[in-house]
């Protein structure tokens, strides 16, 4: 299964509009956040250092937060790099701090393509590519940031 | 920044008499979010001497009743709660976090607390951060005090760390570490103790039980003694070396303070006991029935025009733009990361729930493993007591572990075929 499909299988597991953002998102846009690369490595990395609390789907527990639905609310208009700093301080929750900062990237590049943020040529870890943030969701939203070049968002 | 320790606040000034032999460490087998057990109590006043046992109904602890498994991280702070406050821009920020086990038991206090720091500066309407029993309860404190108040938190009370507590009134269970809380510390304690018990008696006998009273029964097939936990010489490392607790005799405790409200365990004669065991204490204990109190207190909260907004936080410059200019923050374990709070040390706990079973409305406690029946179901938990408060220090991992409950049902069942029934 392709990052693209499994990106739109999390959003329709968790009840989202998810054909519409994973429609606008462009397959190497400029704009992109994350390689589709890093996204396909930090699936088999999400299976197996988060999905035993997150779920197979991002789908989340009663107690234990999705990554999906409010995940998107709570991220979109913040720099990417909050994101990633907060999973590089704060999980895997039984040992935070664990995961390699690539691990880390990639992890972020699978949540933001499952949660149909674009993907694009420039690999998400360095300086300029964290300080961008995440559009709102919504076909214009994340059309505009597939059409961005790098720094104008 | 400044962060005003639990000492900043006057002595509560009536614990001197109070002092006795009894013990509470039956209690610990109620602990909030589950215990590490610590034995139970030693006995106090005579039993009242009826001569036969009570007529009880006995509790299904089959695994077929068994419902759910919850699992929780309670917010050790080594000094106590942060009852602090510091400024940060034009902000307020009042915190109200970090009770260990203690949450539920000490939330009335604790507010109070927090409340009074918040009025100090005359605000017309603050926020809270965080809608678990601290934050909760802070906010209808705060509007009580005629307040408007708005709570920003990730999710309303019932999905919080407060509601997979075990939910009984343990005020002391691993609130903090005797060394980094200081002497004073044990006054802002009783405190908050003695207000919250005051404001807990006031929801007893409304409807849906939110507050209760239950008997608690200890069973032992030998004498049942006070447990200590001395300090080992061979443990030499502590919190302060090592960052976390190393040992039992590092936790603080004050539960002695409040004996002469709290009700003590008492021997049960061997012709009273229904049990089919050698040896019986009985103690009445308060607890907390999670929906029915969580529904009340967030009631109130909405009848008083509170507002609620679903919004997660990732730094501390997040709540100084909030528009209330004073925010009382209530994040519990959360303030580890969002407060890069290092001095909460997780300590995990986890419980098992039956069926509700309201006819065998009462609790037994037999080797690791204790039995409690709630309004929303009877509360299992299966810690071993030779471990005690350090059980789940350190153990972040907040996923349920069903067969440590299926376990525990096993080694309770025996015990719970009750004489006349």
């Amino acid at each position: 299964m392709t990052v693209a499909r499994k990106a739109a299988a999390a959003l329709v597991a968790a009840g989202m509009a998810g054909s519409a953002l994973a429609a606008a998102r462009g397959p190497a846009a400029e704009g992109g956040f994350y390689t589709a690369q890093q996204a396909s490595d930090g699936s088999a990395l999400y299976a197996e250092r988060c999905a035993a609390c997150h779920g197979p789907a991002l789908e989340g527990t009663w107690e234990i937060p999705a990554l999906t639905g409010k995940f998107v609310a709570n991220w979109a208009g913040r720099p990417v790099g909050d994101l990633k700093a907060y999973v590089a301080r704060a999980m895997p929750q039984f040992a935070p701090g664990s995961l390699a900062p690539d691990e880390t990237d990639r992890i972020v590049a699978y949540l933001l393509s499952a949660n149909g943020w674009p993907s694009g040529a420039t690999p998400l870890g360095s300086g300029a590519t964290l300080d961008r943030r995440l559009p709102a969701p919504g076909p214009r939203g994340m059309a505009a940031a597939a059409a961005a070049k790098p720094g104008e968002l | 920044m400044r962060e005003a320790g639990p000492g900043d606040f006057s002595r509560a000034g009536r614990r001197a008499v109070l002092r006795g032999a009894g013990s509470f460490a039956a209690m610990a087998g109620l602990q909030a979010c589950a215990p590490g057990g610590g034995g139970v109590a030693s006995a106090g006043s005579p039993p009242s001497a009826t001569g036969r046992p009570p007529s009880l109904v006995p509790l299904r602890a089959t695994l077929d009743q068994l419902i759910d498994v919850k699992c929780c991280i309670r917010p050790l702070r080594a000094a106590g709660p942060n009852l602090g406050t510091e400024v940060i821009g034009d902000t307020l920020i009042v915190h109200n976090y970090g009770h260990g086990g203690s949450g539920w038991s000490l939330s009335w206090g604790s507010a109070e607390i927090a409340v009074g720091k918040a009025l100090s500066v005359l605000p017309e309407e603050i926020a809270v951060v965080g809608c678990g029993i601290i934050g909760l309860t802070s906010a209808v404190v705060a509007q009580r005090a005629g307040l408007k108040v708005t709570i920003y938190a990730r999710e309303l009370i019932q999905r919080t760390r407060s509601f997979r507590a075990s939910g009984s009134f343990t005020p002391d269970s691993r609130v903090a570490l005797a060394e980094p809380a200081g002497p004073q510390f044990g006054d802002t304690w009783e405190r908050m103790a003695r207000l919250s018990w005051k404001a807990f008696r006031t929801y007893l006998g409304l409807p849906g039980n939110p507050v209760e009273f239950v008997d608690s029964y200890a069973l032992s097939d030998k004498p049942i003694e006070k447990r200590h936990w001395p300090a080992d010489p061979a443990i030499t490392g502590s919190f302060a070396t090592a960052g976390a607790p190393q040992q039992n005799s590092e936790f603080a405790h004050y539960n002695e303070r409040i004996k002469d409200i709290m009700p003590q365990a008492v021997d049960i004669p061997a012709a009273e006991n229904p049990f089919p065991v050698a040896y019986a204490q009985r103690q009445s204990a308060m607890h907390f029935n999670f929906a029915s109190y969580g529904h009340t207190l967030l009631s109130e909260f909405f009848e008083r025009g509170g507002h609620f907004v679903n919004r997660d936080f990732h730094s501390r410059a997040e709540l100084a733009a909030l528009p209330q200019k004073v925010v009382i923050h209530a994040t519990g374990y959360a303030a580890r990361d969002l407060w890069g709070d290092r001095t909460i040390i997780p300590v995990r706990g986890q419980t098992g729930w039956l069926v509700p079973q309201h006819e065998a409305n009462y609790g037994v406690r037999y080797r690791n493993v204790s039995l409690l029946s709630k309004g929303d179901g009877v509360v299992v938990m299966n810690n071993n007591p030779d471990i005690g408060e350090m059980l789940g220090v350190g153990n972040s991992l907040e996923l349920p572990d069903r067969s440590a409950i299926e376990e525990g049902l096993a080694i309770i069942a025996p015990v719970l075929r009750v004489r006349g029934a």
